[in-house]
């Protein structure tokens, strides 16, 4: 392994040596915890279990009102898709929206399975042309998916990975024939 | 220790999701920080900042209008002002290389993907906090170093003076 020297300088012009591009600058910026607790400050700050426990007990609480939000929301989601589909552009928003917030939050709550789907969905809206809007089927067989893995929390992690497998070959059927259609 | 040093610092978080934002505010209050910030947006978190001046900022990637990489950009554009060097935790539900790579190349200190663990966030938290990166300063970049790793390299080694701030 390479050593490296490093000399701390005071900060300024002074800090550029003459070996440094006069366009490149390499600054030292004292840690937050350096700075607020001065004196008191003793390295290395370490994860405190007590603290992580809070955080993880947090989570648990905000678990049971995520639940009530996310039926809720999957059921706005199943609303949505047709609107999308006849070219409801608000619909379309609302409906990435919401799949989105679904890929970011259902994993933390306990709820892995809606956030790949959701994870599946977003992805191919991001893609999405407004013939693929149109079609509606692979918004409609994603938005099924997330419905079923919130109703069927215990399914074979393999029917889940078979059914992400099955959603990919379907996105890219569906824009395989429009292509060659094209 | 960790705990009065989480008392004394302030947050500012930026998410268009409001479950997101709850979230994060909470779990922030759980470690134990001192003041959390909200905003929705990068615009409504640019005006934020002429009045509140946060030690942390931890945004969003996608959002409208100002996604957070546009803010972490103007951000670090902020020259000869501290807040220009404040560490950044950008959370994403994008975690492919484009888009990692993308952070790290506006100057982001730590990349935390989505669903976040308490985990997770607690030891970025550390890390922005206790142990931070030289911040490098070049005509096309400006951010922490981007080199975490101290293995060999071809080509000038440029980190031999470092600026004291």
């Amino acid at each position: 392994m390479e050593q490296r020297n490093i000399t701390s300088r005071l900060a300024g012009r002074d800090a550029v040596t003459g070996e440094t591009p006069p366009d490149v600058r390499f600054i030292r910026v004292p840690s937050i915890a350096e700075r607020k607790l001065g004196a008191d400050y003793v390295a290395p700050m370490r994860l405190d279990p007590r603290v992580l426990d809070q955080m993880q007990s947090t989570i648990r609480t905000l678990e049971t009102k995520y639940a009530e939000a996310l039926s809720a929301q999957i059921s706005m989601l199943q609303l949505l898709v047709e609107p999308s589909a006849k070219g409801d552009t608000e619909a379309r928003s609302r409906l990435y929206s919401l799949s989105h917030d679904m890929r970011g939050l259902a994993g933390t709550f306990g709820f892995p399975l809606v956030g790949r789907f959701a994870d599946s969905l977003c992805r191919y809206i991001e893609h999405c042309d407004d013939e693929d809007w149109r079609d509606g089927s692979v918004l409609r067989f994603h938005v099924d998916a997330i419905r079923d893995a919130i109703d069927n929390p215990g399914t074979d992690p393999a029917i889940t990975m078979e059914t992400l497998n099955a959603l990919e070959r379907l996105i890219k059927a569906t824009r395989g024939n429009r292509k060659m259609a094209g | 220790m960790t705990e009065s040093v989480f008392g004394k610092i302030s947050v500012l978080v930026v998410d268009d999701s409001a479950y997101m934002r709850h979230l994060l505010m909470t779990l922030l209050q759980a470690v134990g920080v001192g003041e959390v910030h909200l905003a929705i947006n990068g615009e409504e978190a640019w005006e934020l900042l002429n009045t509140k001046e946060p030690d942390i900022v931890i945004t969003d990637a996608a959002m409208v209008p100002g996604d957070g990489f546009m803010f972490a950009k103007r951000l670090r554009s902020l020259r000869g002002r501290a807040l220009g060097m404040i560490p950044i935790i950008m959370v994403s539900g994008h975690t492919d290389l484009e888009s990692v790579e993308r952070a790290r190349d506006i100057g982001i200190t730590e990349f935390l993907s989505k669903p976040i663990s308490a985990r997770g966030l607690y030891e970025r938290l550390i890390q922005v906090i206790d142990r931070p990166r030289t911040f490098v300063e070049t005509p096309t970049y400006r951010g922490p170093d981007r080199r975490r790793r101290d293995t060999p390299f071809k080509g000038e080694d440029r980190r031999g003076s470092v600026a004291l701030l």
